[in-house]
């Protein structure tokens, strides 16, 4: 995956549909697909599960993370 | 004889998450709060801060005491019910539609 030149929002296309991994600074995970997110890195995840050390609550559809909240979303998968 | 198409929208493009948050307009939501607390009420209206009104909401606060002796971990959780609620939105954590029992 080329990084050059890329804009933001070529960026944001390429990794919406992925399964990711979102952290929140209160040591809070989000696992989910990424379903949109956009400038204010608000993000929208489909079948959402949250991990606090271990499992508690599982989203189901639509799950909406507020942007500042400090977190990083990482791509958890490498898709084949 | 007039037949007529009712074509059901879709869009292919990207929307925005606050467009999803669109569509839980005047259903009932789940919002997650800075300081442990838990809201589950009928949204009436929100903006891009997500400031938003609640109606007929339930607000649970959740403590966690450590017992001194045995040190277990005891769950609190205090719950209140406000007809109708102005939320602002910096303490907003995550909204989504009400939990089912996981």
């Amino acid at each position: 995956m080329s990084l050059r030149k890329q804009t933001p929002s070529d960026f944001l296309k390429q990794i919406i549909g992925r399964p990711v991994v979102v952290k929140l600074n209160s040591g809070v995970d989000y696992r989910g697909v990424l379903a949109c997110l956009d400038g204010y890195m608000n993000i929208a995840l489909e079948q959402t599960e949250e991990y606090v050390n271990g499992q508690l609550k599982n989203k189901y559809g639509d799950a909406f993370i507020r942007g500042n909240n400090g977190n990083s979303s990482s791509s958890s998968y490498c898709s084949p | 004889l007039i037949v007529s198409f009712f074509q059901q929208q879709t869009t292919n493009t990207v929307e925005e998450p606050l467009d999803l948050i669109r569509l839980s307009l005047d259903e009932r939501i789940y919002v997650k709060m800075r300081n442990d607390r838990e809201l589950r009420g009928r949204l009436h209206a929100y903006d891009q801060h997500l400031n938003m009104i609640l109606g007929d909401v339930e607000e649970t606060v959740t403590t966690i005491e450590i017992d001194e002796e045995t040190y277990e971990e005891i769950y609190k959780s205090t719950k209140r019910n406000i007809p109708m609620l102005f939320v602002r939105g910096d303490g907003v954590v995550l909204v989504a539609p009400p939990l089912r029992v996981g």
